[in-house]
């Protein structure tokens, strides 16, 4: 039985990375920086629907790879750090109590958490390990933006899975 | 899409072994942060991309400077006016624009950030994703975290094609609606685009699991391993290199 339960946990972040990097692969908007894209949308779903570990290692390990691939590999520690860490907290805020979903409230906190994780996240790392303060300043208004929308999309988004597909829930551990 | 980072060739970097190539590129990482000349730092950067470009081919650099230069020209352009300290080398009236310390900056950060992302871009070019892993397992990556990666990368395409064929038909249906539409109203058009592309990934995931069970996932026996790192040769030359070069060059170069 442990075997099947390990098997379903691979199968599930396996796939569920692979989304992220999709998502941030497709639709790419470039930047002074590199780019910003629809890969939180992705990371507030696994949030939303799967629990905090699987957000963690999907978001982090997505993003990281998806940065190797298109050429931006400098980028690629920093990114699974911040989406990582994004994923993670959007997770345990909006966890479920028992068969209650969490509160407008606590959707609204998850939120402000995932636009300040993004952006202070690559602001404090960028800054740190890659340019300058000045450099990695100009750039949290994006990040803001994108994370902020990518938030917003993937509520919706979760919502819309949930109801489409409802053995969804099986899946989340 | 194009998942593979891998370009041909028949470079010493190709027969350099991978276990080394990863310890290289992170003691070069470390490099790039130490004290050294700014002449140093440029010797050493235009080293790696010379090597680069003997070994993957001077297009593939090229390449890998255009993706890096919007930012590499934000970098440049905008660093030098943010510094205010050393002499001032352009002023307005009584307004300092440009110093020697802003330029300095400038070009240091310039140098390290292009030789950091040819670093790390020259060990996924000349190394195939399959080795990487085994490399990095041979350095204690735990067995699932390297089959995590691995099933990605085969779902990334399948998952890619859905996502464009869900989208060509969603724009299909609702081409009448395409222009004059306000950026709000694009976003929410995209919900059902990203659920159909969600819901066609998940629905993958009971299949998956099931034939991992299959393939005996999870057993307590030893898995074989069919893929090794054996066809390298001198692995212990390789390591003693992958030390050696970011010494001398540490020895050279150091402020």
């Amino acid at each position: 039985m442990q075997q099947n339960r390990n098997a379903l946990k691979v199968a599930v972040v396996a796939v569920l990375t692979a989304v992220v990097v999709v998502f941030t692969m497709v639709v790419r908007i470039p930047t002074a920086k590199g780019y910003l894209n629809l890969c939180d949308v992705a990371i507030c779903f696994i949030a939303f629907t799967f629990g905090p570990w699987s957000a963690f290692i999907a978001a982090g390990l997505g993003t990281a790879l998806a940065d190797l691939i298109s050429g931006y590999a400098q980028w690629a520690p920093i990114s699974f750090v911040v989406h990582g860490v994004e994923g993670l907290l959007i997770a345990l805020i909006v966890r479920r109590q028992g068969d209650k979903e969490a509160s407008l409230i606590r959707k609204l906190f998850a939120g402000l958490v995932c636009i300040a994780t993004v952006s202070l996240g690559y602001f404090a790392l960028s800054s740190l390990f890659i340019s300058t303060v000045s450099v990695a300043a100009a750039e949290i208004p994006g990040n803001i933006a994108q994370s902020g929308v990518g938030f917003v999309l993937g509520l919706g988004v979760a919502s819309a899975v949930k109801r489409a597909y409802p053995p969804v829930r099986s899946l989340a551990w | 899409m194009t998942t593979s980072t891998f370009v041909a060739g028949k470079g010493w970097l190709y027969r350099f072994d991978p276990r080394a190539k990863i310890l290289l590129m992170l003691l070069l990482c470390v490099w790039f942060f130490l004290p050294v000349h700014l002449v140093g730092l440029y010797c050493a950067v235009a080293l790696i991309v010379f090597t680069g470009g003997l070994n993957t081919g001077f297009s593939h650099v090229w390449k890998i400077f255009r993706s890096i230069l919007p930012m590499l020209l934000f970098m440049v352009l905008f660093m030098p006016f943010n510094v205010r300290t050393g002499r001032p080398l352009f002023s307005v009236g009584s307004v300092t624009i440009v110093t020697e310390e802003g330029l300095m900056q400038a070009a240091r950060l310039a140098g390290r950030f292009i030789g950091i992302s040819y670093v790390c871009t020259l060990l996924f070019a000349t190394t195939i994703m399959n080795e990487v892993m085994l490399a990095l397992r041979w350095y204690r990556l735990p067995y699932k975290a390297g089959l995590v990666v691995t099933l990605a990368f085969t779902y990334i395409p399948f998952i890619a094609d859905s996502f464009s064929q869900i989208a060509e038909s969603h724009r299909l249906r609702e081409a009448d609606r395409e222009q004059g539409r306000k950026f709000l109203q694009r976003l929410k058009d995209l919900v059902p685009t990203l659920t159909s592309a969600l819901v066609v990934a998940l629905r993958s995931i009971p299949n998956l699991a099931m034939s991992l069970e299959m393939r005996g996932f999870g057993l307590q026996n030893r898995r074989s391993q069919y893929h090794n790192l054996g066809s390298y040769r001198h692995p212990f030359t390789h390591f003693l290199l992958s030390v050696i070069i970011p010494v001398v060059l540490w020895l050279l170069c150091k402020a």
